[in-house]
């Protein structure tokens, strides 16, 4: 410590993080170990050891075309966020627009909104406007979800700008858009990156939204998981839940070693 | 190189007037400064010459062409912030490299330039660096080395020393105007201390409230201010409550407190008028009751004031004494730290000898830069 201080926490704090975390992750494991049981329904400990239950999950067509449409949603909805999203904090950061403030509140009500009420304010809306039950409409409706997380974390990285920086590639002969490209948008890549991966995985695991204005030969993998659930358990639930837990914590991981993403949360 | 001419040049935000009708020439390869104390426009100036700023009114010509409307990046200008504003995630080179390739410079040529604008600033040793890597001296330099690589047609500063401590400023101040004498261009300089302008400028803007007061050479704008805002603002000034007694040309006489008067070169007031009298504290001599004066002393012009030695302080280079003049009336003389008036104890009576030239009485409202 350069000021000579002892800034370690104590052992009471530590065991009481370390007993925190445990209890955060019990379901995680729960669900991971129940994936590998032998047995037709869910149990802990498992019962034996198989990977069979992966196998169905991965030869089921119902579970392969949910995952799929999760990932169009996903990719789609964090692709339209990102873009929507840095290009609204831009603006809002360069005080362009009147009322900033208001606009920042309204871009992140998703947020604060119980996600049901979004979902059947959506539905109604849809319904209205007949994009109910497409894929158009649910996409909007993940953007809508999503598009907060680029906007927070867009923002707070252009907040630990120097505004100079800009200006100062405008005056070495870049227009507006190559000082954008060339000095703003590496600088607030870490954030954006950290807030697209907040949007991805919102919208991964997204079912109080979704549910709504879900079609009727459609489904996402959190819906048909939840609608699984409802219908009587069996390990292979548990399988494609460990499948959806692992992908997330590869990305997170990745994430973490490329831009620190711990900084932006 | 260039010139760099304003035109009536002014900008109003709402009903505020924070540059008023500007004009002056710049001439090639000439250094500028615009000193002023902070809200008095220059920044404005600046920034309007750079095109971050819209003026409201008038013309910006660099040479003859008119930039009024031009957006920055097609004015050919070089500018050095206050806070460097170097790209973070960029390397020195890539840093000063950053200018010359908006202007399409590739290959050998970009090496070539990029390793002669280091050189310049004597940091071809550092180019492979990442700006955090680099102290604030080094930074400002690497700053200055991406300006000038371009070849701008006019160079501008903004504060650049102010981050700087005072030696490190010092140094910086020599070698800037080396470099700008080298380089040979013209050069717009804001700040707002006058240490710094009168080292380095060929000629210096002072401003007030958006208003040019004066735009002289250094020697011009220390010993012959045209107004009492410019005596006010140069040199280390008293500010003393007074009464002008009578004009005289130019000058006249003021009075301080009840009894002391004095010979003063500037009156901006009628006979009669509240003033506030500004002396300056590094012009006036004072030497012990009774002590012979030096010979430097000897042609006596002003008979002396009688005072009395209240505080001494001893800074290196120079001694300073607050005096009292008369009942509530104090002043600070300042004088070398060699000689026999360098080491007068608290409680010494002196005689003052204030120079006219080092006299100004202007308007009592004057808000104190």
């Amino acid at each position: 410590m350069s000021d000579g201080t002892d800034h370690r926490p104590g052992r009471a704090v530590t065991a009481a993080a370390i007993a925190v975390l445990v209890f955060l992750q019990i379901p995680v494991l729960v669900v991971m170990l129940a994936a590998f049981s032998t047995t037709s329904y869910l149990t802990i400990p498992p019962k034996g050891l198989t990977l069979a239950w992966f196998g169905k999950v991965l030869a089921d067509p119902t579970y392969l075309a949910a995952i799929r449409m999760s990932l169009i949603l996903a990719f789609g909805s964090t692709l339209v966020s990102t873009v929507l999203g840095v290009a609204a904090a831009y603006a809002l950061f360069r005080r362009t627009l009147p009322g900033s403030e208001a606009i920042i509140a309204f871009l992140m009500a998703p947020l604060v909104m119980p996600a049901v009420v979004v979902g059947v304010a959506l539905l109604q809306f849809f319904s209205l406007t007949g994009l109910r039950g497409t894929l158009f409409g649910l996409l909007m409706a993940h953007v809508v979800i999503t598009v907060p997380y680029i906007v927070r974390s867009a923002l707070a990285s252009l907040a630990g700008l120097d505004g100079a920086l800009e200006e100062a590639a405008r005056v070495l002969g870049a227009t507006g858009l190559e000082a954008f490209r060339l000095v703003t948008l590496p600088l607030i890549l870490p954030g954006v990156v950290a807030g697209a991966l907040f949007a991805f995985i919102t919208s991964l695991d997204n079912v109080p939204v979704t549910i709504f204005l879900i079609g009727a030969n459609q489904t996402t993998l959190p819906v048909l998981i939840f609608s699984s659930v409802e219908m009587g358990i069996d390990p292979s639930v548990a399988a494609v839940s460990t499948l959806l837990i692992l992908a997330t914590a590869i990305v997170l991981i990745l994430a973490e070693r490329r831009f620190r993403l711990h900084r932006f949360v | 190189m260039s010139t760099l001419t304003f035109e009536a040049l002014g900008k109003s935000y709402g009903d505020t007037e924070v540059v008023r009708d500007i004009s002056l020439t710049i001439r090639e390869g000439e250094f500028v400064s615009l000193l002023g104390p902070s809200g008095c426009g220059k920044t404005t100036i600046l920034r309007m010459v750079a095109g971050l700023v819209e003026p409201s009114r008038g013309r910006i010509l660099i040479g003859s062409d008119d930039v009024t409307r031009l957006p920055p990046n097609r004015r050919g200008l070089g500018l050095v912030f206050q806070s460097y504003a170097l790209f973070p995630h960029l390397s020195v080179t890539e840093n000063v490299a950053f200018g010359l390739r908006r202007r399409k410079v590739a290959g050998a040529e970009l090496d070539r330039r990029v390793r002669e604008a280091l050189a310049m600033v004597r940091l071809a040793t550092f180019a492979d660096r990442m700006p955090r890597q680099l102290s604030g001296g080094q930074q400002q330099r690497v700053a200055i080395a991406r300006a000038i690589a371009p070849r701008p047609r006019v160079l501008l500063f903004d504060e650049p020393l102010s981050n700087l401590d005072a030696q490190l400023r010092e140094e910086m101040q020599i070698e800037l105007k080396r470099l700008q004498r080298d380089v040979g261009i013209t050069t717009l300089f804001v700040t707002h201390d006058q240490g710094e302008a009168l080292t380095m400028s060929d000629r210096v803007g002072v401003m007030a409230r958006g208003v040019m007061q004066q735009f002289a050479p250094p020697e011009d704008i220390y010993h012959r201010p045209a107004t009492a805002f410019v005596a006010g603002f140069i040199g280390r000034p008293n500010r003393l409550a007074g009464r002008v007694v009578r004009r005289d040309g130019a000058g006249g006489r003021v009075r301080i407190g009840d009894r002391v008067e004095l010979a003063a070169a500037a009156i901006d007031l009628p006979d009669g008028a509240a003033a506030s009298v500004i002396i300056r504290q590094e012009a006036i001599r004072l030497a012990a009751v009774g002590a012979t004066a030096s010979p430097s002393d000897a042609p006596d012009r002003v008979p002396g004031v009688p005072g009395t030695v209240l505080l001494r302080s001893f800074s290196g280079a120079r001694v300073q004494y607050v005096v009292r003049v008369a009942e509530g009336v104090e002043l600070v003389a300042e004088t070398g730290s060699q000689g026999a008036a360098a080491d007068l104890a608290p409680g010494t009576a002196v005689s003052l000898n204030i120079p006219p030239e080092a006299v100004f009485a202007m308007p009592p409202e004057e808000p104190a830069p």
